[in-house]
């Protein structure tokens, strides 16, 4: 009993902190917006009018990559249940599918010698988990079962749609940047300028000026910050689904012990992936959307 | 100024309905997940039951000498084809685990046994099956845990209280079924 409590704090902390970080997000755009109201001398409401539907076409057109581009990409084919070890991993997509109260993904399988996994769906109704056929090959029953229970957390917690937008707003952010530095490039900021005179104002220019600058890597970090709060809460979910945080642990403890060389696959996939391929430094970097495996295991077994 | 002060009271209102209905929908909600989590749990204790004379059928050929165990689980299968209350059931179920777990550990000295394709494609759904009603009851249990921290807590208790709803039990596992089942060879 006292163990699910634990795992139970680790998940309410992580949702914390994902609020946190989204309402940061959200903070920062309006920051960018009224930031080019300053600068640009309009009042905020035509930054809102400009900056909403840019970042709302954004989410639109991240939203319409759908899950079939996803398993495109990753080269999957569906699992066969005619193959035992196969048949197996569709058996154990359902059954955390029920410990988790959701209708059953379709389960996927990507050939590579690698061990990983990963889950897309913007609603768990049209969700697909996928495994490799290395996984399939170099992990035990509980082993297989946590990354199936990470995976399940991602869908439950609609990962795929948070990370989606949140790009979408990343985009809007950027171009919304750009588009206000080139117009102050061509007009040398003095458009509509009314009452501009006096020190103050220079300095809330220049201040307004340099978050604009800056908003598009801020929001570049707080996504990968709330991508790997997001895996946090995956493992964590995963544990409190398997009821078995081992079993997740020991797992990665083979996928970083089994590292590709040269890693196979698709760049699109690599941020869904149960652990990065593409990245095998095993530091902590703000750069990166995976936290290091290490803290992870470490993260599990303290469960 | 006016204007502004407005806005916020508009907002305040419509914060509150907005709490109310979620609490509303949240509780009602949870209560239809609990029973359909109880009739999940259901279905794959059916299903189980539905497996194990195929399963007997396989085995009877090969284990001539081992009727104790073999009965064990017809009578298990038996007790929970009888049940109707969720407790009986659950100990049947339990039983049932059990006996299986024996005949399955019998069957490993049966070299010709574990050889044939029929017994280990059913060996293996018996097994999912059993996991699957596991975590049912896994699901079954943590939807009745959210619903009773929803009703018994600030502010759910007090739209709880005004439906009418409190708190519901927990499926626990009979006293008699913990005990480890015992491996007869």
């Amino acid at each position: 009993m006292e163990q699910q409590l634990l795992v139970e704090d680790h998940i309410r902390k992580n949702k914390r902190d994902t609020v946190i970080i989204c309402m940061g997000m959200v903070l920062l755009l309006f920051g960018v917006i009224f930031s080019i109201g300053v600068v640009l001398g309009f009042p905020p409401i035509y930054a809102t009018m400009i900056g909403v539907p840019l970042a709302l076409l954004y989410i639109g057109i991240t939203y319409s990559f759908s899950v079939q581009s996803v398993i495109a990409a990753a080269k999957a084919r569906p699992a066969n249940p005619q193959i035992r070890e196969e048949k197996l991993l569709m058996y154990k997509v359902e059954e955390m599918a029920i410990a988790a109260g959701l209708p059953t993904p379709k389960t996927y399988v990507q050939d590579s010698s690698d061990i990983n996994a990963f889950a897309t769906g913007k609603k768990p109704e049209e969700a697909v988990i996928c495994a490799t056929t290395g996984a399939l090959r170099k992990l035990s029953t509980a082993e297989l079962e946590g990354v199936i229970s990470h995976e399940m957390s991602h869908i439950k917690n609609r990962d795929i749609l948070v990370m989606t937008v949140t790009v979408g707003v990343i985009g809007a952010i950027a171009l919304i940047a750009e588009i206000v530095l080139r117009s102050l490039f061509w007009s040398g900021g003095r458009r509509g300028g009314g009452r501009r005179d006096g020190e103050g104002q220079a300095i809330i220019l220049i201040i307004a000026l340099v978050f604009i600058i800056l908003a598009p890597i801020f929001s570049r970090l707080t996504y990968f910050a709330i991508s790997r709060r997001r895996e946090y809460l995956a493992d964590a979910n995963g544990a409190y689904l398997s009821r078995n945080p081992e079993g997740l642990a020991r797992a990665l403890e083979k996928i970083k012990a089994d590292l590709p060389d040269d890693p196979k696959g698709s760049k699109t996939v690599a941020p869904l992936y149960i652990a990065n391929p593409f990245k095998r430094s095993l530091r902590d970097s703000i750069w990166s959307t995976h936290p290091p495996l290490d803290e992870r295991i470490r993260r599990l077994r303290s469960m | 100024m006016l204007e502004w002060i407005a806005l916020i009271v508009i907002l305040i209102v419509i914060v509150v309905v907005v709490i109310f209905f979620s609490y509303y929908n949240k509780i009602i909600r949870l209560e239809n997940r609990i029973d359909n989590a109880w009739a999940q749990i259901d279905v794959q204790l059916r299903r189980r039951a539905e497996l194990i004379p195929n399963l007997m059928e396989t085995v009877k050929g090969y284990m001539k000498h081992e009727r104790e165990t073999l009965e064990k689980v017809t009578n298990a299968r038996a007790a929970l084809m009888k049940a109707t209350t969720p407790q009986e059931n659950i100990a049947a179920d339990n039983m049932l685990t059990g006996a299986l777990k024996s005949l399955f550990a019998v069957a490993e000295s049966y070299p010709d046994l574990k050889a044939n394709q029929n017994f280990l494609q059913l060996q293996d759904e018996l097994t999912h099956t059993e996991d699957k009603i596991a975590y049912s009851r896994q699901h079954y249990n943590d939807t009745v845990l959210r619903f009773n921290n929803t009703v018994e807590t600030f502010p759910g208790i007090i739209f709880a209280r005004r439906m009418g709803k409190s708190e519901k039990e927990m499926l626990s596992i009979p006293e008699t079924a913990r005990e480890p089942p015992k491996v007869a060879f």
